[in-house]
């Protein structure tokens, strides 16, 4: 093994890089400054005696303690490269930094400006050169939509008070409408995935299969935490919601849901989700239980809702990927209230059961649908590479075909009736299509679909869009 | 035809597809069904003066066609409304708001009021309804919500009955600072109460002047105009205010009174009839 003379490390890329970072690798022949002295660190044995942050500015210095604080552990070098590997990327995780280097030194100081006196023989210090970020970002954009334009302004102030807290703001101006929303972010210092997130917000929808449109203005408070192997998110949220009719020819079972309602409800989320992406996962898991239960901190709208999401992942041979996923969910009334129109659930379109139109599923009213309060859906996809894998390695591994089977329904339950009359109601006239299409992978947050549907199973009163249908989106059954 | 026709098409919300205006056609051709209903806000708790008075002019107005017509109350009736008035009536699958679009309506399905009347005559009957929605209307409409006694004792809790803290009160101011800029707008911001009260003193002289012994305003039949001049005259009549100033400016015109109580008798005689002011609570009882 060569002479290891470690100055500093090039930033190293944050996915994707093994973890063994072997000497050999870094190997860097200096040119013999001619009173350089050069340590042989081989593999003995370290003790990191300074761990230094160097650049903050406005940060505190105790938020930054536990994330450095495991490099004080590594015994020898290798230990501490990677420790310290592991330590950057935390760093950068606060989303307060811009850039962070790297630099590990012995400590007697050959290199740094003085020896200092407790400088042992094996005692290394490792500097973290951060730069911060701005204190104020705005970002501008237009965009184009369905017979909208808008433009969005966006305006970030990261590490507001100095402890990773973040507050954003965004405000979208349109031709039709107008929203805005703003979000304060801290993390709990020390634990970065505990974090409290409060939003202030005036959104505005329009939905045209139900002839709908809706105006939420409200107020969110939510606090993450993980325990053990699960993802906890608790939140309350007021909101005055304001719907009307889209256009002067809804039907009448929409226009008696036009008005005001509040709503204000306690929901927790519960999610547990190991698989290795969020977009083309090849393995693992997710599953995500979500209840909401409105009426009792106020408000006039008073129900409990529950539903759930579970994925399951398997890779097969060749490349090929098996996935199978269940949705559902149900909503209750509470106090003999019908529920709103924009509580209940809706089913169908390309991110649902594909081959029908967008939410075109169950109730409806004169071709308005009206949503459902009990629902399940299912799909089995076979994902597989392009075939004859064109631009493989590059552009081509954004693309999967896909073949895949869909079901679901949607209804309204009678909630007099015992379990086994809903699970009877839920089961009779179940929609459901194959078929097969292209997948196109946006970031690592969306997916572009292309399919061609056959649905089966339709009952009257659904729309249905068999043949090619194109749909984008976040989440995909 | 045309302002008239023009607020009857933007207030109607018709059936649905391209074949729109042939079904209208056909629709405006079908009977009055039996379901016919008319959606106004909450009697007990929420419905206030002026809401009120025009609801029970369209009723008036119904009965004096032989049209029958269920009541429903309904807190969001003002939301429902495809004008954001009340009352609307929902014939068949349609849906028509207030009295002026519901008459062009009704005449389209062969039923008028106003058929025997000359050209005169209509223009004459024409000029009253504007006299009477300029005056009494805007005079309701003052009194309810610039008036701050009586918008804090009773318009804004009785508007916002319904919802839930806070937004009945966010409600409640909204539509006190739509009523006001509107009273801008049209010059009544700057009248006092004594001044509003001697407007609606005007406007029943020229009523009762007109009237003079005649049972209806066109002599033997009674018209939309009537219908009209019955549901708010009523209305203020059988509804408690902070002060009775309003009452006592209609009662100073008996023939007005008579003409209150004949069309009571004629057409409402089926429900409990009370003139007995029951506090602002219901007004009559006879709907």
């Amino acid at each position: 093994m060569g002479t290891v003379h470690a100055r500093s490390m090039d930033p190293l890329p944050m996915h994707g890089r093994d973890m063994g970072v072997h000497p050999d690798d870094m190997i860097e022949v200096q040119e013999a400054e001619h009173e350089t002295k050069q340590e042989v660190l081989e593999n003995k044995d370290v003790v990191v005696q300074h761990v230094n942050i160097e650049g903050l500015g406005r940060t505190k210095e105790d938020l930054l303690g536990y994330e450095i604080s495991e490099v004080f552990d590594a015994k020898n070098l290798i230990d501490v490269m990677k420790k310290s590997h592991i330590a950057r990327q935390k760093l950068l995780r606060l989303g307060i930094f811009k850039e962070v280097e790297v630099v590990i030194d012995t400590s007697d100081g050959t290199v740094c400006a003085h020896k200092r006196a407790d400088a042992l023989p094996n005692g290394l210090d490792v500097t973290f050169e951060v730069t911060e970020m701005k204190r104020l970002t705005g970002s501008y954009n237009t965009m184009v939509g369905n017979n909208e334009g808008s433009m969005v302004l966006g305006v970030k102030l990261p590490n507001v008070f100095g402890r990773a807290e973040k507050l954003t703001f965004q405000f979208s101006y349109g031709t039709k409408e107008t929203s805005y929303g703003l979000s304060f972010f801290k993390p709990q210092p020390g634990n970065f995935e505990r974090n409290l997130t409060l939003n202030l917000y005036k959104v505005t929808g329009q939905f045209p299969w139900s002839s709908l449109k809706e105006t939420d203005r409200g107020v969110s408070t939510e606090l993450n935490f993980p325990l053990w192997r699960t993802n906890h998110t608790l939140k309350w949220e007021g909101v005055w919601r304001e719907l009307g009719c889209l256009a002067r020819s809804a039907s009448f079972a929409v226009r008696e849901e036009s008005g005001h309602t509040l709503k204000s409800a306690l929901s927790h989320t519960m999610s547990i989700d190991n698989r290795n992406s969020a977009i083309f996962p090849k393995k693992g898991a997710l599953l995500r239980i979500n209840q909401e239960l409105a009426g009792y901190t106020g408000g006039d709208a008073s129900f409990l809702k529950e539903d759930f999401e579970l994925q399951v992942n398997r890779r097969l041979v060749w490349d090929s990927v098996l996935s199978a996923s269940l949705w559902g969910g149900c909503l209750l009334p509470i106090g003999g209230r019908p529920s709103s129109i924009a509580d209940r659930f809706y089913l169908g379109g390309p991110t649902s059961v594909r081959g029908f139109g967008m939410y075109s599923i169950g109730p409806q009213s004169e071709g308005d649908y009206l949503g459902g309060e009990a629902y399940w859906a299912g799909g089995l996809h076979l994902y597989t590479p392009l075939p004859f894998r064109p631009g493989r390695g590059g552009f081509g591994d954004l693309f999967r075909t896909h073949f895949f089977l869909n079901a679901g329904n949607l209804c309204n339950l009678n909630y007099g009736e015992g379990p086994r009359a809903h699970l009877q109601r839920l089961a009779e006239c179940v929609r459901w299509s194959y078929g097969a299409g292209i997948v196109l992978r946006l970031g690592n947050i969306a997916r572009l679909e292309l399919n061609y549907c056959i649905p089966m199973g339709v009952q009257s009163g659904d729309r249905i869009c068999d043949g090619v249908q194109f749909g984008a989106g976040i989440r995909f059954l | 035809m045309s302002l008239a026709a023009e607020a009857f098409v933007s207030q109607i919300a018709g059936c649905r597809g391209p074949e729109r205006t042939i079904s209208r056609i056909k629709q405006s051709a079908e009977p009055w069904p039996e379901n016919a209903t008319l959606y106004q806000p909450l009697r007990e708790d929420q419905i206030l003066l002026s809401d009120c008075a025009s609801s029970l002019a369209v009723q008036a107005y119904l009965r004096m066609c032989n049209l029958p017509v269920h009541v429903s109350c309904r807190s969001n009736a003002e939301y429902m409304s495809p004008s954001g008035k009340v009352p609307f009536v929902h014939v068949g699958n349609q849906v028509v708001s207030e009295l002026g679009p519901i008459v062009q309506f009704t005449k389209a399905k062969g039923h008028s009021l106003s058929d025997g009347l000359d050209d005169v005559q209509r223009a004459e009957m024409k000029a009253y309804m504007e006299l009477v929605n300029n005056m009494l209307l805007t005079a309701e409409l003052y009194i309810q919500w610039c008036d701050d006694t009586t918008a804090t004792e009773i318009s804004r809790p009785r508007y916002s009955s319904p919802y839930s803290w806070p937004l009945n009160q966010i409600l409640a101011y909204q539509k006190q600072w739509e009523v006001r800029r509107k009273m801008n707008a049209i010059g009544w911001a700057g009248k006092s109460l004594e001044q509003v009260y001697e407007d609606v003193s005007q406007c029943c002289q020229a009523l009762s002047q007109r009237l003079g012994t005649q049972p209806y305003f066109f002599n033997k039949q009674p018209t939309e105009l009537d219908a009209l001049v019955f549901g708010h005259l009523f209305t203020i009549l059988t509804t408690r205010l902070t002060s009775d100033e309003l009452g006592e400016k209609i009662k100073s015109y008996s023939n007005l009174l008579a003409f209150c109580r004949r069309i009571e008798q004629s057409y409402f005689e089926d429900s409990q009839a009370g003139s007995s002011s029951r506090g602002y609570s219901k007004g009559p009882s006879l709907f």
